[in-house]
């Protein structure tokens, strides 16, 4: 199953999808705030969120799963 | 004021060559103790991991 | 009661007001407002804007020496050296080295945006600025505040405000000077490079850097030892983990301590009759050509070094431009303009690689023309 991988450290800060909704390549998921920046990261697949791995808030490392996408 | 043209190239030149050699110094310092860290690091995990093995 | 009257308008300032004082005034405002307004760089520019404005009201003795109290926050802060080796102390116990120790190839970027600072020293000499005043303005290239600041009081004291105001001026419009560089330097396919991923920094790599660092910079040139050791200090604190409450100490309360004196300082330096005078406008305008050609020099430095990297080794030429030392601006800006051209580009940890190299670099180059013209 396809996972978002975070491309760099920081905090998430906004969750643009929840369980459930469909995504299609290149959608917004997830804005990770890394050096007062906003980072939007997009989707590499299209399909539906099974899985949130984080919530707005988090610190999360580079390399982390973000979301699983089916 | 006349301007010291030798001085001036003296300090443009040996400017730019001393801030790379520096520069360069520190980088090989970093990747050798890069390398040493990273060997010492492995030996000691061996290390740890053989009581439990 | 007439009599009485007049004498309090004559001991008063506004008599000895001058048309320089009434301009450093709207200079003082037009800064109050960028700071206030648009919010540039305001832990600076607000201070330093007020200094400006208390010094130009006449009789206020605040900058006379050894009397006035702005006059001994400059002293002792900034003639004494004590303000700009604490404010990197703040700094390294800000900053991170762990991409620079990943990639340490990045630390020739650093030196290469300074080879930019040199041509403007060469510029500043061709318009009339002797010796000390052109390494002066030649390191507002490096983009680094604190030590712009440390070396036009050794070099070339009287132009401190003029420096010090383009400086962290220059500073805060990177992520408008930058980008037409950027774009004018790289080709698209470049800017598309992404790059391999950073190996994992181990914790005693980190506590390493600033010791090895150090102790190297200081060695071979040891006029950079105020401004290294404090650096590396901070540095140190903060990865060895162990003195929390110093690092948040070095980072949060010292460093706005001293900010609050340094920005005030700095203004007050800038009364009518030194800062309105033609030379100023040349150093705003030699601040802004250093800025852009160390920023083109840092690119072609990254370019160059492409040349000899193996393709799964390139690195993008964008990441060069962190090489002057405004951090992080200067890296968030390589990072925007680098997602541009690919959305899943995410250059910023690499940047900072460069960034922080940029810091040292700008320190090296610095105490090598303290060397050399003081």
């Amino acid at each position: 199953m396809p996972e978002l991988i975070a491309p760099l450290a920081g905090n998430v800060w906004k969750v643009l999808v929840a369980v459930g909704d469909k995504v299609e390549l290149d959608d917004e998921v997830i804005i990770l705030e890394a050096l007062k920046m906003e980072t939007p990261i997009y989707c590499d697949d299209a399909g539906t969120i099974t899985e949130l791995k984080v919530t707005e808030g988090d610190a999360v490392e580079e390399g982390a799963v973000l979301a699983v996408i089916g | 004021m006349e301007t010291d043209w030798p001085k001036v190239l003296e300090v443009f030149g040996s400017g730019i060559i001393g801030v790379f050699l520096v520069m360069i110094l520190l980088q090989l310092l970093t990747q050798l103790s890069t390398r040493v860290i990273d060997i010492i690091e492995n030996r000691n995990k061996g290390e740890d991991a053989e009581p439990g093995a | 009661m007439f009599n009485i009257l007049k004498e309090l308008i004559y001991s008063s300032g506004v008599v000895s007001l001058t048309g320089g004082n009434l301009v450093m005034w709207l200079v003082a405002f037009v800064l109050l407002y960028l700071a206030i307004k648009k919010q540039y760089e305001p832990l600076l520019l607000l201070p330093i804007a007020f200094g400006i404005l208390v010094v130009n009201l006449p009789l206020t003795f605040l900058m006379e020496p050894e009397h006035g109290l702005i006059w001994f926050f400059y002293h002792y802060g900034i003639e004494q050296d004590i303000i700009p080796p604490l404010i990197f102390l703040g700094l390294g116990a800000m900053i991170d080295f762990g991409p620079l120790i990943a990639n340490p190839k990045t630390l020739l970027l650093g030196a290469g945006a300074q080879a930019g600072l040199y041509v403007t020293f060469f510029a500043a000499i061709l318009f009339g600025f002797d010796l000390q005043e052109a390494g002066s303005i030649a390191i507002i290239g490096g983009a680094d505040g604190p030590t712009t600041i440390y070396l036009t009081s050794k070099l070339a004291p009287h132009l401190l405000g003029a420096t010090a105001v383009s400086a962290y001026a220059y500073m805060a419009l990177v992520p408008i000077i930058q980008p037409p560089m950027m774009k004018l330097l790289t080709t698209d396919r470049e800017r598309k490079i992404v790059m391999t991923k950073l190996r994992p920094v181990s914790k005693l790599q980190k506590i390493c850097f600033p010791i090895v660092t150090g102790m190297t910079i200081m060695l071979v040139v040891p006029p950079a030892a105020p401004l290294i050791s404090m650096l590396m200090l901070g540095n140190l604190f903060k990865e060895s983990g162990v003195v929390e409450r110093l690092t948040n100490a070095a980072s949060n309360e010292l460093m706005n301590i001293v900010t609050i004196f340094l920005g005030l300082s700095i203004g007050a330096t800038m009364t009518a009759t030194t800062f309105l005078n033609p030379k100023v406008l040349f150093i705003f305008f030699l601040g802004l050509f250093a800025f852009v050609i160390s920023t083109a020099a840092g690119l072609l430095m990254a370019k160059f070094m492409n040349l000899f990297l193996k393709d799964k080794d390139k690195i993008n030429p964008l990441i060069g431009a962190a090489g002057v030392s405004a951090v992080p601006m200067a890296a968030r800006c390589v990072h925007k303009v680098g997602s541009e051209a690919n959305r899943r580009n995410y250059l910023l940890m690499y940047a900072m690689g460069p960034n922080v190299a940029g810091v040292i670099g700008t320190v090296v180059a610095a105490a090598i023309l303290l060397k050399n013209l003081g």
